[in-house]
């Protein structure tokens, strides 16, 4: 491999120097990555570019959009080059119509939001985080949020990529129309696949209107058990809910119904006949959407973030493991949305945050160890979506795998055969 | 014939009853729904467990043998042919519900299923599952899985692949491989996205986890009688842009309502009209009557000259009965049928429902228009008669240029049938050389010999194996 310095350079060859940021401005850019240079190219055929450059070079790069989630950790993976899609920003074909768009893969969140609010739509991406990153981001991360339950998941909404690959292809995959089965779905495997086959240079999504009636209820008080027990049977109840939440600490029970404004009504008032007390506080509309807005959020910024995972019957023990990390984990804020533990009684997810300073990394990551060993006994899972390297290593992001990869190997090996993108886990 | 030793292996492990070698018995597995393409498999396996379904396959590659597998034969595409004497692997067998896990809203079963069946077993719990192929009193769960399948109510609640959260599939080696699974979020890539609609090329299912869904409280049924079909495909692009989500909208043009009008299966559409709009709304009782008066304004806004509405559940199955008999009905005036199953954006569905006809017309053929309105599904179903050969081959031409008019307005050349045998030679009016090669490396990744269901979805001669030199570069999609 050559040196640092002639990586930098043969790259940064490929653009102008305007759109390429070396050294200092490099490792402040992409912060945690550890990047010598990063690149902003405009075009696909700059993307194909550089990957070329990258593979000739034996230069490791990681995709990346606006590098928010970069800075939070990325999975703590470490490249000498990143190359961000934030420049490759138009909308390529939105037909408000047909409910579906297309755009650059570095389109933002929040503008994507607001051009598609002016026409009474939305592309109802909610993992944690997603409204400060890229469109393209969202689709490579393919974390959902608690909305699933009604507009289905990340991948389920993507229906067409551009993506080059680690040997320089560009490829179209998907297309623009809601079904579509033609050939293998490509478009599910790079969904998801954190930049470890390729970059995702443009992306064609499935659109939804914008809800007339849009109503949170929030429930406080009471112990875990019975925010637990009041969430499944919200979860589970004659009635759409769109979202059903727990937060630890003050025990706060939230529930989202969207939908038409009779709709909406009357699952109000069977949530609450359902749970069998009166609503603390009713949010309507702009506050209820802006609750959620502060929840996409929530884990912003925190060194530790695990995120426990069960069948949805199973949320109380889930909890349980939930809290017992949280104990261990420093103080993480105040306030009843600030808390250390978050659930998604739908999907049986629940999310812990919190410090973990040096003196306690063994304790921790005993906990965490043995929390994922009951997780897993139980048919689930516990992974870390942040954490310090000394504690990751120590864990391991992920638990054990079902066998699927070997599949994967051969798979990263078919689109990436020099691995010149950082695989998917470090 | 496959060889004696094989047929000896395969009863020792499905007992003698599960192998077939028959000649006549074989027929049966000569094809599936789409009848004009037939091959003469070399046996039939029907496995019951996943052990015996993964030694047979293990026994049959072990012989060298290409394994086709097939549900209940229902597609549409061609994809269960088996060619060059390849043993179909049935899963007929393997039809048991393992879990209805009603407090999860899941279940877990066997590739053998037909989907109806799994909506009767939830139905005690108020659950269901959600996709439903026009075939779903006859379709498998396995075969739903391998072509992700779709069905009218998609337009609401997504096709298969939405459903499917976890999959125990048996490679072409016979290993047993988990993926995914509801109860975890499981580390890499998404291999059951990956698997769902891989038509049968990357392995079988042999156990199937799926989400299921509340039945839905109350519906609302209409019906919209329009004297142009154009002004049918506006009023389905006005109701969807008007913020409206309709569980299903159907379109079936006049044509069809006058061959399903002329059958056993008469459902009482005027048979002047042009074309019927069926539209369903679905959820809680309130707010069901407001969204169904807002669809039937817009439909006569767009020009609809009469809008009825089902007031109870035998007019509402009366107003779908000129949808679901449609294509029985149409057999009884031509011997043969080309199905087509091109998606456009739903926006172009005016201009393409003008261009189909225009095409007929130039052709002097009969284009009967049935098909999933709200997701710019078409079906396009040219009627002929095969012992004609000229009509044969304007078949294929009108049938090229239908395809080619959808695939450049946007549109793909499948939305819920599967490319199979069918449609392999369109891929590349879609994708150019580069994706074709990306997915042969995908089939290689998971079947390595090449034994799952030889010579369907990827054009033969696109095959890097074959290595073979000018390659026609198609057009790559917008």
């Amino acid at each position: 491999m050559r040196a640092a310095g002639s990586v930098a350079a043969r790259l940064g060859e490929v653009l102008p120097r305007s759109r390429t940021l070396e050294g200092a401005a490099a490792r402040q850019w992409a912060a945690r990555t550890g990047a010598e240079v990063v690149l902003f190219p405009e075009s696909s055929a700059e993307v194909v570019a550089i990957a070329h450059a990258a593979a000739e070079t034996g230069c490791s790069l990681m995709p990346a959009g606006c590098g928010s989630w970069l800075a939070a950790g990325g999975w703590g993976r470490e490249a000498r080059a990143v190359v961000s899609m934030s420049r490759m920003d138009g909308v390529a074909h939105y037909e408000p119509a047909d409910m579906t768009l297309t755009a650059g893969a570095g389109v933002r969140m929040h503008a994507l939001a607001d051009r598609l609010g002016a026409n009474g739509q939305c592309f109802p991406a909610d993992g944690p985080g997603c409204d400060r990153g890229t469109l393209g981001a969202v689709v490579a991360c393919g974390v959902s949020g608690p909305l699933q339950g009604r507009y289905g998941r990340v991948r389920d909404n993507v229906l067409g990529l551009e993506v080059v690959t680690g040997d320089g292809r560009l490829l179209r995959i998907g297309g623009r129309v809601v079904k579509n089965v033609a050939g293998y779905d490509m478009v599910r495997l790079f969904t998801g696949s954190r930049g470890s086959l390729g970059v995702i240079t443009r992306v064609s999504v499935r659109l939804f209107p914008l809800p007339l009636a849009d109503v949170t209820l929030c429930f406080r008080g009471g112990s875990a058990a019975d925010a637990v027990a009041m969430a499944r049977a919200a979860a589970t109840g004659a009635f759409p809910v769109a979202a059903v939440e727990v937060a630890g600490g003050g025990m706060v029970l939230v529930v989202r119904l969207l939908g038409g404004s009779e709709e909406v009504e009357e699952a109000r008032a069977r949530v609450t006949q359902c749970l069998g007390t009166p609503s603390g506080e009713v949010l309507r509309d702009g506050e209820s959407a802006a609750l959620h807005r502060q929840r996409i959020g929530w884990e912003g910024g925190r060194a530790v973030v695990a995120r426990l995972k069960a069948l949805p019957a199973r949320l109380g023990r889930t909890m349980e493991c939930a809290e017992r990390v949280a104990a261990l984990l420093g103080n993480a804020g105040s306030g009843a949305w600030e808390r250390r533990v978050a659930a998604d009684a739908l999907c049986g997810l629940v999310r812990v945050k919190g410090d973990c300073p040096p003196s306690r990394v063994d304790a921790v990551a005993e906990c965490l160890a043995s929390a994922r060993d009951e997780m897993e006994a139980g048919g689930g899972s516990l992974t870390l979506s942040e954490a310090p390297r000394d504690l990751a290593a120590r864990v391991g992001w992920t638990g054990a795998g079902g066998g699927e990869g070997e599949l994967a190997e051969r798979i990263k090996a078919l689109f990436d055969p020099d691995s010149v993108f950082v695989p998917e886990r470090p | 014939m496959i060889p004696r030793a094989l047929t000896r292996s395969l009863a020792a492990i499905c007992g003698t009853d599960g192998v077939i070698v028959d000649p006549e018995r074989l027929l049966v597995y000569e094809s599936d729904a789409l009848t004009a393409y037939r091959h003469r498999p070399g046996a039939v396996v029907l496995p019951s467990t996943t052990g015996e379904l993964q030694r047979s396959v293990e026994a049959v590659s072990r012989h060298g043998l290409s394994i086709v597998p097939r549900g209940a034969g229902t597609g549409l595409s061609g994809g269960a042919v088996p060619l060059g004497g390849a043993v179909v692997i049935g899963t007929a067998r393997m039809n048991r519900i393992f879990e209805i896990d009603a407090p999860n809203r899941r279940a877990v079963l066997q590739p053998g299923v037909i989907n109806a069946e799994l909506s009767a077993a939830a139905a005690c719990h108020g659950l269901y599952y959600a996709p439903d192929p026009s075939s779903q009193t006859a379709c498998t769960i396995g075969g739903n899985v391998a072509e992700n399948s779709g069905g009218p109510h998609c337009l609401k609640y997504g096709v298969t692949s939405r459903y499917v959260t976890g999959l125990k599939v048996v490679l072409a080696d016979g290993s047993l491989v988990q993926l995914g699974g509801s109860g975890r979020e499981a580390p890499g890539y998404d291999l059951v996205g990956l698997f769902v609609g891989s038509e049968g090329c990357f392995g079988i299912a042999a156990e199937i986890e799926v989400a299921l869904l509340t039945v839905p409280e109350g519906v609302r049924t209409l019906l919209g009688i329009f004297d142009r079909i154009e002004d049918s495909g506006r009023a389905v692009s006005d109701i969807v842009s008007a913020g409206l989500l309709p569980a299903a909208m159907e379109i079936i043009d006049g044509p069809t309502i006058r061959a399903v009008e002329d059958s056993v299966f008469a459902a009482g559409y005027p048979t002047d009209a042009e074309a019927a709009l069926v539209i369903e709304f679905d959820g809680l009782e309130a707010g069901l009557d407001e969204d169904a008066a807002r669809a039937a304004d817009l439909c006569r806004r767009a020009g609809a000259r009469e809008v009825r509405r089902a007031k109870d559940e035998e007019e509402r199955l009366a107003l779908w009965k000129g949808r679901k008999k449609a294509f029985g009905a149409m057999g009884r005036i031509a011997p043969d049928l080309l199905v087509q199953d091109a998606t456009v954006p739903r926006t172009a569905l005016p201009s393409i429902l003008k261009g189909i006809s225009e095409i007929a017309r130039r052709y002097e053929l009969v284009v009967a228009n049935v098909f999933h309105a709200g997701d710019g599904n078409l079906h396009p179903n040219i009627l002929f008669d095969r012992r004609i050969r000229e009509d044969l081959e304007r078949v294929e031409e009108a049938s090229k240029e239908i395809m080619r008019l959808c695939v450049d307005s946007g549109g793909t050349i499948t939305g819920e049938h599967g490319v199979g045998l069918d449609k392999k030679h369109h891929m590349r009016l879609i994708y150019g050389p580069g994706e074709l090669d990306a997915m042969w490396g995908l089939r290689r990744v998971f079947d390595p010999a090449g034994a799952m269901n030889p010579g369907k979805v990827l054009p033969d001669e696109t095959d890097p194996s074959l290595a073979r030199a000018g390659r026609a570069t198609a057009r790559a999609p917008a």
